[in-house]
């Protein structure tokens, strides 16, 4: 199989309105990401990795420059084509869980698909939750969950929709060691298992290790990419 | 829609109300639809309770009266329709026995009258009377207890009345329609209606009413009254309900009515506020799912969809529980007051049920259509900046939406866009002074408040920070104070008004025909017998000859309406004059000036007699300031100068008269004199023995009308008390209702003020006085918005006089801080005692 691109980036930047006027928060930057590829964004707090996930993600418009999700361009769509190209094709997950609070869990695995209009969500729910092993806890509500469970929940709502890209923002930033990794190695798995792309921005290098590739924020630039031990390329400056 | 769309609304429904999610909008739709089906179900059961109760009054649900007879057809129409009919005529006529004759008030009553209300009678003259289901039969008289003093019969003798010798065979205590003025009304003569033609009365020129009454359900007298109406002629027939009667009752149930639409209508704004505040906080609760939902790929409309719906089940489980709700407690409110009004309130209106259902679900719909499409409006993007709120932010399009749609509403249900305007624009001022003072305030409380952090500054700085929120906060809570205040003193205002009219003491007696000789005796045997007796009038006949030298006649004929006024007839060629140099109490000049005030004492002897003439009789004869009349007193000639005209309270039961004149112009007539006493019903007995000395003196009883006003005026003030205690209830809730949201809104912060360890004492104080500021605040401009409003209602909607309201710009700020301090103390406990985990918990 060889890998196509699954992202394209071609000089995005975000620039905001401010009180004091026009604030650049991204500079205009270029990469690619491959299919099945994971890619760690790290970086300093403040430091833009937010703001660059969620213009990949099609969360935000760019202010300038091109995106392509599986060779869709996503500049020129509007937040309703968006949404769909997000709903068919993008996963999520959160530092901060991001569950429906009034859903239960098996209820917030549901949801996507029963946004896209499928019908077989709940068999499907059922699955996955026994594969993120809480099977048990379908009937709970998110508050009568503990972090780690959430974000197992998180994972599993992610996955249903078979996404071909999942965007985590510091998936484990909120958990203590044990459940982070319990976390990191099931994102892994599934990302594996199921070939996805995984962009995740993270705090944790050890978890940025485990990716392919990094990508280093500073002030709203990327400096630089470089790939980690998986696939022994060179490191390369970004210009 | 898609199924999954219906399924995922439904369920995020079920869920979020087993969660106690939707308790806060469900509450304030289930608050609204009950307090104003409530209230308007009591207060319409009420009214037509009173109006039924006073139209015995009238004798009757509506009445025609007509100088002719009518045409038959008219009647027979009425019964085909299912109304039932009575019928009597009124004469003024002559009554001769013992030599003596007495001008009468002659009453011809027909088979059914009265169709309301009842015919008192008696054995004795001046004794109790009781109810007597029956009218005189043919060749029977009954006569008032004076006439047998005037008259010096006893019952079983024989008086004349026209041409026809009737027996004397009761006592007449009480008619219903006796009218309300007593003074110069004549002694009634209640005669049968087939007796009438033999008497000979009704001949040429004589002074004949008409009287067919009718009752019947009132959209039948409606319809009935559509078909009528083009037939009559308005110089000779007039249609009356006692609506229209100018009286103390009709006054009195008439204001009760508009107080009874007036807290009803309060009670919507109320509704209106509550559940907007409820909207807000859904909508702000519901960001995140909002959010979440959207990244997820959800489309726009699939999101509208399923809050749209959620607002629907919403709407329709408030409505049902709201239904529900309502009608129980204006059961129980029904029972209890069941015993006191005796009148039955147990009949079904639909309209109020419609009112409110309507109420409920256009509130529902309008007021949450702000927030949810705030709502609709935020940004995937929260996810990633969990601080992004929504992108909508006009408040001004939202003030203009809920300010139009609860001007709409009132509209819709008051059908008066008089008091809807004025509660309306005294709601916009209180708004718009109230942002002003709340960010003025937040400008000095910054100055204040910087420095060290005491629980002080605290709630100076969260007030501050949060100066738009806060800011609908006070004015929810100002409006409410203020609808509140409004319903408490309109209520004391009104209550108070009827009680001073009818004081304990007013006299139930009047005396006429006391000759000057007498006045000194009869006070001192008064006197002995602990009797007060009130002030003589002096009273000389005089006949009315002419206006501005053209014959009275032409005059009077010109309009002969006061027939309508039976109760204070009096005049027809005849009248009362009266002397005296300083003005009556309960009267006062609208025209000119008061006898004398314009006296130079040079021209005082060529200076032509000056008179007072009354408004009403002004209006009637057409007379105006200048006019000369011209009265024949004894066997002179007087001529007088009208200099003023004078409003009369008919209805305060005090002597009252058409005509005052200069003292100087009677001074040559030997007057008799007028005066009256107050005797309690329970001395009744000693009547008798009072006027025993005093053969030639009529006594007019007046007792029981008085009784029988004080008895309907009782009970109008005892529903008007129940309604405010209703709306007290309903604005209450909304209060504790606002309190909680707004409490939740703080859950945040407090939980992060007690994790960085703040003491549970220091954040409970500084929440407290926040919510004392705010509720001194709000009681303030309360007080003020109130003041205005009410003026404008007593003066525009209520006919009363209006005055200052001082106590209430004191009262409502302390009362306010209090209420809304208490209130949030409570709250903030509650918040408190949960653990901080949990809160934390809870804010995610
Ligand atoms: N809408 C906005 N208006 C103004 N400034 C913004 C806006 N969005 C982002 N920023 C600023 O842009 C910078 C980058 O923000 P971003 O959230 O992407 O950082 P981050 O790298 O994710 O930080 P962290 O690791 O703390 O999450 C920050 O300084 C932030 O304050
Ligand atoms: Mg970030």
């Amino acid at each position: 199989m060889t890998p196509t691109t699954m992202i394209k980036t071609n000089g995005i930047s975000k620039t905001v309105t401010t009180t004091q006027g026009q604030l650049q928060i991204l500079k205009p930057i270029s990469f690619d990401v491959k299919a099945g590829e994971s890619v760690a964004i790290v970086g300093a707090s403040g430091s833009g990795k937010s703001t660059l996930l969620s213009l990949l993600a099609g969360l935000d418009e760019v202010s300038e420059g091109e995106i392509y999700i599986d060779g869709q361009a996503m500049q020129n769509m509007d937040e309703e084509q968006r949404a769909q190209l997000r709903g068919a094709k993008v996963g999520f997950i959160f530092q901060s869980f991001m569950l429906v609070q009034s859903l239960t869990a098996l209820e917030n695995i549901m949801l996507p698909a029963e946004i896209a209009g499928h019908g077989d969500a709940k068999k499907r729910a059922m699955d996955i939750l026994e594969l993120v092993g809480l099977e048990h806890r379908a009937s709970h509500y998110p508050n009568q969950l503990s972090g780690g469970e959430q974000q197992r929940v998180a994972i599993a709502r992610a996955f249903i929709s078979e996404p071909k890209i999942l965007f985590a923002d510091e998936p484990t930033g909120n958990l203590d060691a044990a459940n982070s990794d319990k976390i990191e190695k099931l994102l892994f798995e599934l990302n594996q298992n199921s070939h996805t792309t995984l962009v995740l921005v993270t705090h944790d290098s050890k978890l940025a290790d485990k990716c392919q590739r990094q990508l280093h924020m500073q002030a709203g630039e990327l400096t630089e990419v470089f790939a980690t031990s998986v696939s022994e390329q060179a490191a390369q400056k970004v210009g | 829609m898609t199924n999954h769309t219906l399924s995922l609304a439904w369920r995020l429904f079920r869920h979020e109300t087993k969660r106690g999610e939707l308790t806060i909008i469900l509450l304030a739709i289930i608050l609204s639809v009950a307090s104003v089906l409530s209230l308007s179900l009591f207060s319409e059961r009420l009214k037509s309770a009173l109006t039924e109760k006073s139209a015995e009054f009238i004798a009757a649900d509506r009445v025609l009266d007509s100088n002719k007879p009518v045409d038959l057809a008219w009647i027979e129409k009425a019964q085909q329709m299912g109304l039932n009919t009575a019928h009597q005529t009124y004469a003024r006529s002559m009554v001769f026995a013992n030599e003596q004759m007495d001008l009468v008030d002659l009453r011809a009553a027909d088979k059914g009258y009265p169709l309301k209300g009842v015919v008192k009678v008696a054995e004795q003259p001046f004794s109790p009377g009781t109810a007597i289901n029956q009218l005189p039969n043919s060749g029977e008289a009954w006569l008032e207890s004076q006439l047998f003093q005037t008259l010096a019969i006893n019952l079983g003798d024989n008086i004349e009345v026209g041409d026809k010798v009737f027996k004397v065979t009761k006592v007449l205590t009480e008619v219903p329609d006796a009218g309300f003025s007593v003074f110069g009304g004549d002694p009634k003569v209640l005669i049968s209606k087939q007796d009438l033609s033999a008497t000979n009365v009704e001949g040429p020129g004589s002074r004949i009413n008409y009287s067919y009454f009718f009752t019947g359900e009132s959209d039948v007298l409606d319809e009935y009254y559509e078909w009528l109406e083009p037939q009559l002629d308005r110089e000779l027939h007039d249609w009356d309900s006692i609506e229209d009667d100018e009286s103390g009752i009709g006054r009195a149930v008439g204001r009760a009515g508009k107080y009874f639409l007036l807290a009803s209508l309060l009670a919507i704004v109320l509704a209106a506020v509550s559940i907007a505040v409820a909207a807000q906080r859904y909508s702000m609760r519901h960001y995140d799912p909002v959010a979440i939902m959207k990244t997820l790929g959800a489309p726009k409309k699939m999101v509208q969809q399923i809050y749209l719906l959620q607002i629907l089940f919403i709407t329709i489980l408030g409505l049902l529980i709201g239904v529900v709700l309502g009608f129980l407690i204006q059961q129980l409110v029904v029972a209890a007051i069941a015993d006191k009004v005796d009148v039955s309130l147990d009949v079904w209106h639909w309209k109020p049920l419609i009112i409110a259902i309507f109420t409920g679900s256009v509130c529902a719909v309008l007021f949450s259509l702000y927030p949810l499409m705030k709502l609709f409006s935020v940004s995937p993007l929260r996810v990633l900046r969990r601080d992004l709120g929504a992108n909508l932010s006009s408040r001004l399009i939202q003030f203009l939406a809920s300010g139009g749609a609860i001007f709409l509403l009132m509209w819709a249900y008051s059908q008066n866009i008089e008091v809807s305007a004025i509660l309306f624009v005294s709601g916009i001022i209180l708004v718009i002074s109230l942002l002003a003072m709340t960010f003025g305030l937040i400008w000095v409380g910054r100055k204040l408040g910087q420095g060290k952090m005491g629980a002080w500054q605290l709630a100076w700085a969260r007030i501050h920070r949060r100066a738009m929120d806060n800011s609908v906060q006070l004015i929810s809570f100002a409006v409410t104070i203020m609808l509140l205040l409004i319903v408490l003193v309109m209520r004391n205002d009104m209550v108070q008004q009827w009680q001073n009219q009818l004081p304990q003491g007013t006299p139930n007696y009047f005396l006429v025909n006391i000759s000057q000789a007498q006045q000194p005796n009869l006070q001192q045997h008064f006197a002995d017998n602990q009797v007060v007796i009130e002030k003589f009038y002096p009273v000389v006949r005089g006949r009315f000859v002419a206006v501005n030298d053209e014959k009275v006649r032409t005059a009077v004929s010109k309009e002969d309406p006061d027939e309508q006024n039976r109760g204070r007839d009096g005049l027809g060629r005849e009248a009362n004059l009266t002397w005296s140099n300083t003005l009556q109490k309960g009267t006062e000049v609208v025209k000119g000036k008061w006898l004398g005030d314009n006296d130079d004492s040079d021209t005082a002897e060529q200076r032509p007699f000056e008179v007072s003439i009354e408004e009403g009789i002004a209006e009637r004869m057409d007379l105006s300031l200048g006019d000369k009349l011209t009265f024949n007193i004894g066997s002179e000639i007087v001529d007088l100068k009208v200099t003023s005209i004078r409003n009369v309270n008919w209805q305060s039961m005090q002597p009252n008269f058409f005509f005052v004149i200069e003292p100087r112009a009677l001074k040559s007539f030997i007057p008799t004199y007028i005066s009256s006493f107050n005797l309690p019903t329970e001395r009744k007995a000693d009547i008798t023995e009072l006027m025993r000395p005093f053969a030639n003196v009529t006594l007019i009883d007046v007792d029981a009308r008085i009784n029988q006003l004080r008895n309907i005026v009782d009970q109008v003030s005892l529903a008007v008390e129940f309604i405010l205690v209703l709306v007290l209830a309903a604005g209450a809730l909304v209060l504790i209702a606002q309190v909680q949201a707004s409490m939740d809104e703080r859950q945040q912060e407090l939980a992060i003020l007690r994790t960085l360890g703040a003491k549970g004492t220091l954040i409970r104080a500084s929440v407290v006085f926040e919510f004392i500021i705010i509720g001194v605040v709000a009681g303030a401009m309360a007080a003020a918005a109130t003041e205005f409003s009410l003026y404008m209602l007593q003066t525009q909607i209520f006919d009363m006089p209006a005055n200052w309201h001082i106590e209430y710009w004191f009262i409502a700020p302390i009362v306010g801080a209090l209420v809304v301090g208490i209130l949030g103390a409570l709250g903030c406990w509650r918040l408190l005692s949960l653990n901080t985990s949990h809160l934390l918990r809870q804010m995610v």
